[in-house]
């Protein structure tokens, strides 16, 4: 039986081997029904192997997933597939070669007890949804990656399920038509009501789609948040990374003042700068993580800001970015000004506090 | 919306087990465990199917060569007695012989193969569907029939002198050592060719482009580019060597009557004079086995040395060579010549022949063309048993076999290409790579050991000279080969097409029948009808274990020939070849009727058209 309203899930301590190698080290999550999560993170780290658990086609080596408040992986249970109500875009696609457009989406529908007539007025529907009416009766190779992409995307709409799973679906595009299905995936999926579950290991695809954004590394969930609250209070270095960071910077700790940190270059000017971080009490040697968009440059003459010289220097059409030598060995890159500063310029570096993540020095760093 | 976090949103989750600790033993225990048993039922159900079919039966023959007490074919549990005998007189003859012939013929179809294949996929060439279409036929015509074709045409008043042509000449040349290559060469082709073929058709046209554009000529391109495909060339020279070793049709017809012999025949032999001498038989055997391993070491040694990988997605379609005018019908005309030496002399030497009155009897008047043959054949009264019955005979194993050959094939060629398989997938792979080189007459003999056995016979089973045994050893001889021959379309199949469509509903019954089934329809299509064509033409097996007074075709015509009725030997070829060939064109064109058209559009590339 497929349809039906939007899934919840919940993964308990689910964990996954392969041949001893860890993918997954007991991950636990709560998704709301309705929900589009997207799942971010690099090569590795577990996100598709986690996606196909989900969907039934790998088996956890242990931990319970339900879907819709339904066990369908436990000690004793495992779900097969097709009766979990899910529906999938693979990242490779995944059409067959052998069906027409209009068979490739109409495939769920086969059992769905509808009527030839209505199963034909719903596939019709939906290739008009996703804007590939005239190409109903070609062959998948006889689409381009964009077309073959929007069939996926209708294949998976059309079996109306509870749960729709995105497996890394933009990454074989270039970056226009990257753009344009992501709006695509964006609206028609909340519109469908489904819960989402989407993985990536692009952040700025993660953070323009997702409810909730969910950073994965070495198969652990590191944090589980907003787009908002990852990006303004990373629960990690490695988050803070990854979902982009101007650069590094080795900082003492001078003082405290609720939450707000006034801190120094370990290993030059010694002007202080203020940074927050999610823990309090840090001290002495620290490291900073610089978002791009919480730095400014101004020229040498003012006052406030730490000095630096500009390296090199990229027109974006909106303005210019901009890398900066820190010091001796720290450098920043994407600093956007609006105005150009040239290669070997003196400059000033102003941090935004906000935007300015102080984190506790790794050990054997 | 929401997402609720366990244990609480908006923090760093806890690995709640640790990297390097064993899962809790109650939930790894549980969910990994049927896992592990489903291999290991797989791979004993497996290997308990390869052991019967071909492990024991062969492992029961070959341990004669030293053993011969085993099963009682001598006093002695260990000697080396036979392997002297075997490495003297004419078995050395043999052996010797079969070596160089062997040698030859691979350089031969390899170098041929190449350059056909270089024509039809790189240059304009005119008719290269047809000659592609041509190596397939070339591919199902039995070599012994190519014997037949080639003896009408030159025996003394044969076809070519009824037709005016002094042959006479190449008479003397083609009964010997000159006939056997060419004849063999003729027949490695098709394998050569098929995976030259594949080789070139993934080296992207990049390769050329950069040697050209760093100013190499043509000459100097070729030879860079050439080596690129050297597993192919190595996988063609194996193939055509192996299959060169374990032939039987021209080593039991051209080579026994040139007085040329070679191994398979005095392995035959061995068994077939009186007394019997198996262990002799069995260190015949074991040499055409073992000599197929140097060819296919130097192949694994160049493929562990080097990479050849040439396949990326930002490869581009091939550009041909263009001909002038004049070159272009020249090759074409050259190619013609092969194709008519290889194919179209034989044919056209058994269908003239199959119609002229005293065929390679000494007649001083007019030539007679004369039907007599083919009504004597279907009129079993006239002449011997007739064609009739052996060859429904022939096509109801033919039937049987293909089909369960096909079955089996195609479950090994998806463990083969399962990467999850491990030690088991290597095995098999390592196995049924060697198995190939098993001469089909090894496994005949090796089933009439084994299932002649009293312990097998008296309690278990008695199969003994029976059909059931026939069919089942047609089915261990062509299931390699098969096995093979499909694991290359299976192996391109992603696993995300019947992932999605589990994902989408379909159970795995009919995620597999609705989203691999017709990817590789055609390849099924093929690989039944070569082995449905290949087991009616089928001669070693056929030969040593069919049934008293169930002769398959096969064998019928040879014992036509042997009692000197020549035109109804070659009227009873002509006649299985039209059915042979009559069955091909009418499944094909039953799944060009019956399959959807998308089923049609796809795998035709591995087919090589």
């Amino acid at each position: 039986m497929r349809g039906g309203a939007a899934a919840s899930v919940a993964l308990r301590d689910v964990r996954k081997e392969f041949a001893g190698k860890v993918a997954i080290a007991g991950l636990t999550l709560d998704v709301a029904p309705g929900t589009f999560l997207v799942l971010l993170g690099p090569s590795g780290s577990g996100k598709t192997t986690l996606l196909r658990c989900v969907a039934g086609i790998e088996r956890p080596t242990s931990g319970e997933i339900d879907i819709a408040g339904r066990t369908v992986v436990s000690v004793t249970t495992m779900v097969p597939p097709e009766q979990r109500n899910v529906a999938m875009v693979f990242q490779d696609y995944a059409l067959w070669p052998h069906l027409s457009v209009r068979r490739n989406v109409g495939f769920s529908l086969a059992r769905s007890g509808d009527t030839k007539e209505a199963q034909r007025r719903k596939v019709d529907d939906l290739l008009e949804r996703v804007g590939i009416e005239a190409l109903a009766e070609r062959f998948p190779n006889e689409l381009s990656g964009g077309e073959q992409q929007r069939v996926a995307l209708a294949r998976a709409l059309a079996a109306e399920a509870g749960l729709i799973l995105f497996d890394e679906p933009l990454s074989n595009l270039d970056a226009d038509r990257r753009e344009q299905l992501r709006v695509e995936i964006a609206t028609l999926t909340r519109e469908s009501g489904s819960t989402v579950i989407y993985i990536t290991h692009d952040q700025s695809e993660a953070f323009a789609l997702a409810d909730r954004v969910g950073v994965l590394n070495r198969g652990e969930l590191i944090q589980c948040a907003t787009p908002e609250e990852i990006y303004r209070r990373p629960a990690s270095p490695f988050v803070a990374k990854f979902t982009g960071v101007a650069g590094e910077l080795a900082v003492q700790v001078r003082a405290e003042h609720e939450g707000v940190y006034e801190v120094v270059l370990a290993h030059g000017e010694a002007r202080s700068f203020r940074a927050v971080a999610p823990q309090r009490g840090l001290r002495g040697a620290a490291r900073v993580l610089v978002r791009a968009a919480g730095v400014r440059l101004v020229p040498v003459e003012n006052e406030e800001g730490l000095a630096g010289v500009v390296v090199d220097v990229a027109f974006t059409g909106r303005g210019y970015e901009h890398v900066v030598k820190l010091g001796e060995d720290h450098m920043l890159r994407k600093v956007f000004a609006s105005s150009r500063f040239d290669r070997d310029r003196a400059v000033r570096v102003v941090f935004e506090p906000a935007t300015t993540l102080l984190f506790a020095e790794e050990r054997g760093k | 919306m929401s997402v609720q976090l366990a244990p609480s949103a908006n923090r760093a989750i806890p690995r709640t087990t640790p990297l390097a600790a064993p899962p809790t033993a109650g939930t790894s225990t549980s969910v990994t465990s049927p896992a592990r048993r489903r291999v290991s039922a797989g791979s004993l159900v497996l290997w308990t199917l390869l052991g019967l079919l071909i492990i024991a039966p062969v492992g029961c023959f070959l341990i004669l060569a030293v053993s011969p007490r085993v099963f009682q074919q001598g006093p002695e549990w260990f000697t080396l007695r036979y392997v002297r005998e075997a490495f003297s007189g004419s078995t050395l003859t043999g052996i010797v012989n079969s070596l160089w012939v062997s040698t030859a013929v691979a350089l031969i179809a390899t170098v041929l193969a190449t350059t056909i294949a270089w024509l039809v996929q790189r240059t304009n060439v005119y008719g290269r569907r047809t000659w592609t279409v041509l190596t397939w036929l070339l591919l199902l015509v039995p070599t012994w029939t190519m014997t037949l074709g080639w003896t009408d045409l030159l025996q003394p008043f044969g076809v070519a002198s009824v037709l005016g042509v002094n042959t006479g000449w190449l008479y003397g040349e083609f009964f010997g050592p000159t006939g056997i290559v060419v004849v063999l060469s003729t027949a490695a082709l098709p394998f050569a060719f098929f995976i030259v073929s594949a080789g070139l058709r993934l080296l992207g046209p990049e390769l050329e482009d950069a040697a050209r554009v760093h100013g190499a000529g043509r000459w100097v391109t070729l030879r860079t580019v050439l080596p690129v495909i050297a597993p192919a060339l190595l996988g063609a020279f194996t193939i055509s060597f192996a299959e060169t070793m374990s032939d039987f049709g021209v080593a039991f017809t051209l080579g026994y009557h040139s007085h040329f012999p070679l191994a398979t025949f005095t392995l035959f032999s061995a068994i077939s004079n009186f007394p019997a001498n198996f262990s002799v038989a069995a260190v015949i055997a074991v040499v055409l086995i073992l000599s197929t391993i140097p060819p296919i070491m130097l192949q694994s040694r160049v493929m562990r040395r080097r990479s050849f990988a040439v396949v990326s997605g930002r490869t581009r379609a091939v550009r041909r060579r263009e001909f002038s005018p004049l070159a272009r019908v020249g090759v074409t005309l050259a190619l013609a010549m092969v194709y008519l030496v290889a194919l179209g002399v034989p044919i056209l030497g058994a269908g003239i022949g199959s119609i002229v009155q005293n065929l390679g009897v000494y007649s001083s008047g007019a030539v007679h063309f004369t039907t007599a043959y083919y009504q004597q054949i279907l009129h079993p009264a006239i002449v011997g048993q007739g064609l009739g019955a052996p060859l429904m005979l022939s096509n109801q194993i033919g039937l049987i076999v293909a089909t369960l050959t096909g079955v089996v094939a195609l479950v090994l060629a998806r463990r083969l290409v399962n990467t999850a398989g491990g030690w088991s997938q290597r095995v098999t792979d390592v196995f049924l790579m060697g198995s190939v080189a098993v001469p089909g007459v090894v496994l005949g003999v090796g089933y009439i050991f084994l299932y002649d056995q009293p312990f097998i016979t008296g309690h278990l089973v008695n199969l003994y000279k029976t059909l059931p045994l026939l069919m089942i050893a047609m089915v261990a001889s062509s299931l390699p080969g098969q096995t093979r021959f499909m694991a290359g379309p299976v192996s391109q199949l992603q696993p995300s097409l019947s992932e999605a469509a589990r994902v989408h509903g379909a159970g795995r019954l009919r995620a597999w029948r609705t989203t691999n089934l017709p990817l590789v329809s055609r390849v099924l299509v093929w690989g039944w009808l070569l082995t449905f064509t290949k087991v009616i033409a089928e001669l070693a097996v056929a030969q040593i274990l069919y049934p008293p007074s169930q002769e398959p075709v096969s064998v019928t015509i040879q014992s036509y020939l042997a009692n000197n009725l020549l035109g109804d030997g070659t009227a009873m070829t002509v006649v299985t070849l039209a059915e042979m060939f009559g069955v091909i064109g009418l499944a094909l064109l039953i799944y060009r009727l019956v399959a959807p058209r998308g089923w049609r559009r796809v795998g035709v590339s591995e087919l090589g058209s």
